[in-house]
C-alpha cells in the first residue's frame, strides 16, 4: 500500500464505521415496527412512510421548509450588502470577517438563551419599551414563530456572509470600474455585473443556511415555546417521549432526502464552485 | 461618498445586530438582581457558577472530551486532506460532506442507534468513549477543510524536490509539508476543539453516566427558567471561545 | 511525535479513571430532588463514593436506561411507569430483609395501588397537577376550564407534556383522564386546539419565573414548581389550586436496576433515603413533598404540597396505557401541538 492509502485509511475506516454505518442502520430502522416501549422489532413494514404522508405531517414538513426559507431569505436580504462591504474593505478586511464569524463560535447554546433573555417580557426589549411609556403591557415577543425565525436568523447568517465574501472577494475590481467608466448606473453594475458573478457564493450560502435551518430543533424547542413544531423537533420527539424509534427515523430519512435534494439542485446549476469549497 | 458612508453604517448595523445579545447577556451576568432591571454590580452569580460541583465537573468533561477528540480528528483529518490532495478519492469526499450535511438531530440519533446495537452485544455502556467517537466522526470534515484550503495554494515541487534529495515520501511529508502547513493545523485542530466543545445536541444523544457536558448543564438551567447563573456561565463561554478563536484566525492568516 | 504524545496522554488518562478504589454507586434522579449534605454524609459514613445525575423527565431517564447497559444503579422513574420497566425486565426486586426502615412511609405509600407489595420500588417524593394562579387574576380557579378563559389570552400556559395537558382537555369536557376511545379523544383535541389560540406557551418548570414575575397569571402546573414559585418571596401573590373534577397524582419511586452490580450497596443507599431527618432534608431543599411520613412530621405544614384529605380523595393515580392506546393519544398530543 502506498503513503496515500494509508492516510486515507483512518479517515475511510471512521466515515464507514461512524458516518457511513449509522446512516445505514437508520434507514434499516425505518422499515422496522416499534417496540412497544421503545426500540424496533419485527416485521419490516412501509407503514412509517405511509404515516408521513398524512397532512399533519406534510404540514409540519412544509411549516420547517417556510421558515428555513424565510430565514435564508432574510439572511441573504441583510447578509449580501455586508459581504460586498467587506470585500471592499480593503485592509480591514479581515478584521470585519473576525468580527461577522466571533459570536458564530460562541457556543450556539448560548446565542439562543441570550434572545430568550432579551425577548422575555421582563427582558430587555419589553423593559426598556415599558421604561419609556411605549407600551402598556410587555409585548408578547417570544414563544412564537417570529422569535424562532430571529433566532434562525441570527444563528445562521454568518454561513450566509462568509461564502458570498470569499466570491465576492476574488472578482476582480476592474470590471465594475470599466462599467462605471462606461456611464453604468450603480444599480445596473450591482444587477448586470456583480450579482451574477456572486452566484455561486451566494447559492451555497443559501444551501449552508437552509440544510441546517431545516434540521434545527433547539431554536424551536427555546424559543418557541411548545407551539411551533418544525421536522427537527418530530424527530427529537419520537425518539424520546414518544418512542416511536422507526417513525421517527423514517422522519429523519426524509429530512435528509430534502437536504440532499437541495444540494443537488444547486450543484447542478452553475452555481456551487466545483469540488465543495465552501466555507 | 454618501453610498460610502451608508455602506459602512449598514455593516455596523449589522455587525451590532449580531454582537448585542451575547454583550447584554455579558452586562447582565454583574447585575445583582435577577431580571433586567439594572441593580447594583456583583460578581454573585459568578460565585454561585464557579462554587457549583455539577458545573466543575461538566467543565472538566468538556475539556476533556475536547482535548481527546480535537486530537483524533485533527490527525485523521490532515491525513486525509493530504491523500485527497494528491487525487481524489470522491467516496470519502462524499461521506466527509454528508457528515456536514445531515442535521445534528439525525447524526446524534443515528449514532446512537449504533452505539446501542453494537454495545448490547459488546456489554459496554454509553460512557466518555461514545461521546469522543461522535464528535470525532463530526469534526473530520472541518479539519479536512481547513487543511485541504492551505493544500490547495502548496506548492507540491517542493515535496517532490525533497525525494529527488533522496527523502522517502515520509519524511518528506514530515519534514518539508507538514511544518509549511503546520498553521493551518493548529487552526483546524483549534476549531475542531471548539466545535466538539460546543456540542449539545449529539453529545446529549450518545453521552453516559460519567460525561455530562457544559453544554448539557447550560441547556438544563436554561430549560428551568432563565437564571442569571446562566449567563455568568455563558459569559465564562463567550470570552474563553473568543480568544480561542480569534488566535486560530491569526495563525491561519501566517500561512 | 503529535501521535505518540496523543497515545501517551490518552493511556495515562484511562488508567487515572479506573484507578479508584473505593466501591462506586451511580443515582440518577430528577433535578432538585434531593440535599446535597445527605448525598456527601452517605458518602462518608459508608465509605463510598456516589455519582449523582440529573434529568428533566421520565422519557430522558428511560431512554438511556432502556438499553439495559446504561451504567445507572438507581433510578427515580414516576410511578406509572414502574409496570412496563418491570415488564422489560429492567428493574431488580427488592429485598425487603435489607430494607428496615419501610414503616416510615406514609400510609397511603405502604401499599400503593400501583405497586401493593412494594415489590418494585420505594416512594420516594409526591407531587400533584393543578393550576397555580396569581391572586391578580381574579377568584380562584376551581375547575380546570379556568385555563380556557379568554379574558386571560397570552398569560395562560399548559405542561409541555402530553399526560397532563390531553388528560385536563378531556377533564375538563367531562370525560375520564385515562380515555383511549377515539370519539373522546377528538372532543378533547377539539378543545386543545381552541385553548392553543389563548395560550402563552407550552411549558414546564420555566413558568415559575414568569409567575413570579406576573407575565403568567394561570398556569397549569406541578404543585412542587408551585410551591417553589410561592417561596421565592415572603409575601406571594401566588396560589394553587386542585380542580374540582379530579386531578393527577404522581410519586416518583426509587428503583434499583437490574444492569446494577452493586445491589447490596443500593438497598443500603435507599435504606438511608428512608431514615426521617435524610427524608426531611431532601424535601426542604427542593419544596417538594415526601412519601415519608416521619420525615414529614419534622417539615412545617404546607396545604400545597400535602392537600388535605377531602381534597386528595378528589385526585387519582394515573396507570400506564397499552401501546396502542398510547400511540393514539401522542398523535393526538401531536396534532394540537401542530395545529
Amino acid at each position: 500500500m502506498n503513503l496515500r492509502a494509508w492516510f486515507l485509511l483512518p479517515a475511510r475506516v471512521t466515515a464507514l464505521l461512524l458516518i457511513a454505518a449509522p446512516l445505514a442502520v437508520m434507514l434499516v430502522y425505518s422499515f422496522l415496527t416499534r417496540g412497544d416501549y421503545g426500540g424496533v422489532e419485527q416485521p419490516f413494514t412501509v407503514e412509517n412512510y405511509q404515516r408521513l404522508a398524512d397532512p399533519l405531517y406534510l404540514g409540519i414538513l412544509w411549516r420547517s421548509i417556510w421558515l428555513s426559507a424565510a430565514a435564508t431569505a432574510i439572511c441573504a436580504l441583510l447578509g449580501f450588502p455586508l459581504a460586498l462591504y467587506i470585500a471592499r474593505a480593503g485592509n480591514r478586511k479581515s478584521l470585519l470577517l473576525q468580527l461577522v464569524l466571533l459570536p458564530f463560535w460562541t457556543s450556539f447554546l448560548v446565542r439562543t438563551y441570550a434572545w430568550l433573555f432579551i425577548l422575555r417580557d421582563t427582558g430587555l426589549v419589553n423593559t426598556a419599551l415599558l421604561k419609556m411609556h411605549l407600551i402598556g403591557a410587555p409585548l408578547p415577543l417570544l414563544y412564537n414563530e417570529g422569535a424562532v425565525l430571529l433566532g434562525l436568523v441570527y444563528s445562521f447568517l454568518p454561513f450566509f456572509v462568509l461564502p458570498v465574501y470569499a466570491t465576492l472577494e476574488r472578482l476582480d475590481p476592474s470590471l465594475p470600474e470599466a462599467a462605471a467608466d462606461l456611464g453604468a448606473h450603480p444599480a445596473a453594475i450591482l444587477r448586470r455585473i456583480i450579482l451574477p458573478l456572486a452566484a455561486p457564493g451566494i447559492g451555497a450560502g443559501c444551501v449552508l443556511v437552509f440544510v441546517p435551518c431545516l434540521g434545527s430543533w433547539l431554536t424551536s424547542d427555546l424559543l418557541g415555546g411548545g407551539k411551533t413544531v418544525m421536522l427537527g423537533n418530530l424527530v427529537q420527539n419520537q425518539f424520546t417521549t414518544a418512542r416511536d424509534w422507526p417513525f421517527g427515523a423514517a422522519a429523519s430519512m426524509v429530512l435528509m432526502l430534502i437536504s440532499a435534494a437541495v444540494l443537488l439542485l444547486l450543484r447542478r446549476s452553475p452555481v456551487l464552485p466545483a469540488g465543495g469549497g465552501a466555507a | 461618498m454618501i453610498r460610502q458612508r451608508a455602506a459602512a453604517i449598514y455593516a455596523a448595523l449589522v455587525l451590532a445586530f449580531l454582537h448585542l445579545p451575547l454583550l447584554i447577556l455579558v452586562v447582565f451576568s454583574f447585575n445583582s438582581g435577577r431580571f433586567t432591571v439594572w441593580e447594583g454590580f456583583s460578581l454573585h452569580w459568578y460565585q454561585t457558577a464557579l462554587a457549583d460541583p455539577a458545573l466543575a465537573e461538566a467543565l472538566l468533561n468538556s475539556v476533556a472530551i475536547a482535548l481527546a477528540a480535537a486530537a483524533l480528528s485533527t490527525v485523521i483529518g490532515t491525513f486525509a486532506a493530504w491523500g485527497l490532495w494528491r487525487r481524489a478519492a470522491p467516496a470519502l469526499s462524499g461521506s466527509l460532506y454528508l457528515s456536514l450535511v445531515t442535521p445534528e438531530i439525525v447524526t446524534g440519533i443515528a449514532l446512537l442507534a449504533l452505539f446501542q446495537g453494537v454495545f448490547r452485544f459488546l456489554h459496554l455502556p454509553l460512557g466518555m468513549h461514545t461521546v469522543i467517537l461522535a464528535h470525532v466522526a463530526f469534526s473530520i470534515a472541518y479539519v479536512t477543510i481547513v487543511v485541504s484550503a492551505r493544500l490547495r495554494h502548496y506548492d507540491r515541487s517542493l515535496e517532490e524536490a525533497a525525494m529527488d534529495l533522496g527523502a522517502t515520501e515520509w519524511r518528506a511529508f514530515l519534514r518539508v509539508t507538514l511544518p509549511a502547513i503546520a498553521p493551518a493545523v493548529a487552526a483546524a485542530a483549534l476549531l475542531a476543539l471548539v466545535v466538539s466543545f460546543d456540542d449539545y445536541v449529539i453529545t446529549s444523544m450518545v453521552a453516559g453516566v460519567d460525561s455530562e457536558t457544559l453544554p448539557m448543564v447550560i441547556y438544563a438551567m436554561a430549560r428551568r427558567g432563565v437564571s442569571p447563573v446562566v449567563n455568568a456561565v455563558s459569559a465564562i463561554v463567550v470570552v474563553v471561545f473568543g480568544t480561542l478563536i480569534v488566535v486560530s484566525q491569526r495563525l491561519q492568516e501566517k500561512t | 511525535m503529535r501521535r505518540r504524545t496523543f497515545l501517551l496522554s490518552a493511556t495515562s488518562a484511562l488508567t487515572a479513571c479506573t484507578g479508584s478504589s473505593r466501591p462506586r454507586l451511580n443515582v440518577y434522579n430528577w433535578s432538585a430532588y434531593i440535599d446535597p449534605a445527605t448525598v456527601t454524609r452517605f458518602e462518608h459514613e459508608r465509605g463510598v463514593r456516589i455519582r449523582y445525575g440529573v434529568y428533566e423527565s421520565n422519557e430522558e431517564m428511560l431512554a438511556r436506561v432502556l438499553t439495559g447497559n446504561s451504567g445507572w444503579d438507581i433510578v427515580f422513574p414516576t410511578h406509572s411507569r414502574l409496570e412496563p420497566m418491570a415488564r422489560n425486565g429492567l428493574i431488580a426486586e427488592l429485598d425487603h430483609s435489607r430494607l428496615t426502615l419501610l414503616n416510615n412511609l406514609d400510609a397511603r405509600f405502604q401499599k400503593p395501588e400501583w405497586d401493593p407489595p412494594l415489590r418494585w420500588g420505594v416512594p420516594y417524593m409526591w407531587n400533584s397537577t393543578g393550576i397555580a394562579w396569581n391572586r391578580a387574576q381574579g377568584e380562584e380557579p376551581v375547575s380546570w376550564s379556568a385555563l380556557w378563559n379568554p379574558q386571560l389570552r397570552g398569560r395562560l400556559t399548559m405542561l409541555d407534556d402530553v399526560e397532563d395537558a390531553l388528560g385536563a382537555c378531556l377533564l375538563k369536557i367531562g370525560l375520564p383522564f385515562h380515555s383511549t376511545d377515539e370519539r373522546e379523544l377528538r372532543a378533547a383535541r377539539r378543545e386543545g386546539i381552541e385553548q392553543k389560540k389563548l395560550l402563552r406557551a407550552y411549558i414546564n418548570a420555566e413558568v415559575r419565573d414568569q409567575l413570579v414575575a406576573g407575565d403568567v397569571l394561570a398556569a397549569q402546573l406541578w404543585s412542587t414548581t408551585t410551591a417553589q414559585a410561592i417561596h421565592a418571596a415572603p409575601v406571594s401573590p401566588i396560589a394553587f389550586s386542585y380542580p374540582r373534577e379530579g386531578y393527577p397524582l404522581y410519586c416518583d419511586c426509587a428503583v434499583i436496576l437490574r444492569e446494577s452490580r452493586r445491589t447490596a450497596l443500593a438497598h443500603e443507599f435507599l435504606d438511608f433515603l428512608l431514615t426521617p431527618e435524610i427524608a426531611a432534608a431532601n424535601a426542604r431543599v427542593g419544596d417538594t413533598a415526601t412519601a415519608n411520613a416521619a420525615g414529614r412530621a419534622l417539615l412545617p405544614n404546607d396545604t400545597v404540597l400535602y392537600p388535605p384529605e377531602e381534597t386528595y380523595r378528589r385526585g387519582f393515580w394515573p396507570r400506564a396505557l397499552p401501546p396502542a392506546a398510547q400511540r393514539r393519544r401522542d398523535r393526538i398530543w401531536t396534532e394540537i401541538k401542530a395545529a
